[in-house]
């Protein structure tokens, strides 16, 4: 595109819109990183309280979870790097950023729910199954990311399940639609970026 | 009768850059320059064209001491742009008749 002068058919022009077009596709962000961050982390927690909870006994097992904030903090320096590396802005990347901001403060708001609720904490997990999977699935959606979609209404069906289980049982489902929610379809979001970018 | 087209946007270099940004929400000026593989002096004075008709607006800061441009298409751009390609529909069209 040397000159900007040369005179162009109506053909030609229709041609390099969509030439254009097809250009900005791949830049949708990579997202895999929070989704592998939090999956695992999410993940670890919830097969370690268990453990701690219903083999070692241990009264406060619930202490796993001071990992959270440590995740929040990672996830804060990785997202500050990565929007000074980037160079453009997706809608798709917009409507993204929106919908974790809004779930990020459901999740805040759910710990303390389950601080101040005297009992809710028996049934927090559901809750949070709940939100991974309208974030997995409207994620999906946006992305159109079918493993991401898949994850997130199992999710669904594993928070009208996990109401029937006990708390101890819930940490087991939780750490489950997490696998298959947040891990997998990281991965696999990882590999098509990387498939995308060779 | 036919529309006459825009001559804002029937330029090859400015035509380019407007279909980027009708497609993303913004963008840096080093990416649409490596997306229409133009020179940096050529693209700047296009991108100056397109604002001077108002269809983007252009925002100049600083990124760690670096200058930073960033480009993105304004309402009365999108009009312009979907006038642009009813209007080439229209011509392609009359050639099919």
């Amino acid at each position: 595109m040397e000159t900007s002068e040369k005179e162009l058919s109506p053909q030609e022009s229709l041609q390099l819109i969509q030439t254009m077009i097809n250009k900005t596709k791949d830049s949708v962000a990579d997202d895999s990183f929070y989704f592998l961050l939090w999956g695992w982390l999410v993940f670890f927690c919830c097969i370690a309280e268990f453990i701690l909870k219903v083999y070692l006994q241990y009264p406060q097992h619930y202490f796993v979870w001071c990992l959270m904030p440590v995740g929040g903090v990672i996830s804060g320096i990785y997202g500050s790097r990565q929007s000074k590396k980037k160079r453009v802005k997706s809608f798709v990347d917009e409507a993204l950023d929106y919908l974790w901001i809004a779930l990020a403060m459901a999740f805040i708001v759910l710990i303390f729910i389950n601080v101040l609720g005297q009992t809710s904490w028996q049934s927090v997990l559901t809750y949070y199954i709940l939100l991974y999977g309208i974030g997995t699935f409207v994620s999906g959606k946006l992305l159109r990311f079918r493993p991401l979609i898949i994850g997130g209404l199992i999710n669904f069906v594993l928070a009208a399940v996990s109401v029937k289980f006990s708390y101890d049982y819930q940490l087991l489902i939780g750490s489950l639609a997490i696998l298959i929610s947040y891990i997998i379809p990281g991965h696999l979001l990882r590999i098509r970026h990387q498939q995308q970018k060779n | 009768m036919f529309k006459e087209l825009d001559p804002i946007l029937h330029s090859q270099l400015r035509l380019a850059v407007m279909s980027l940004l009708i497609a993303v929400k913004e963008a840096e000026f080093t990416y649409i320059r490596e997306k229409t593989n133009a020179t940096a002096g050529n693209l700047s004075v296009q991108v100056q064209k397109l604002k001077e008709a108002g269809y983007i607006n252009v925002v100049k800061q600083f990124k760690d001491n670096y200058p930073l441009t960033t480009c993105k298409i304004t309402p009365k751009g999108v009009e312009a742009f979907e006038a642009y390609v009813k209007a080439l529909q229209q011509y392609l069209q009359a050639g099919e008749s």
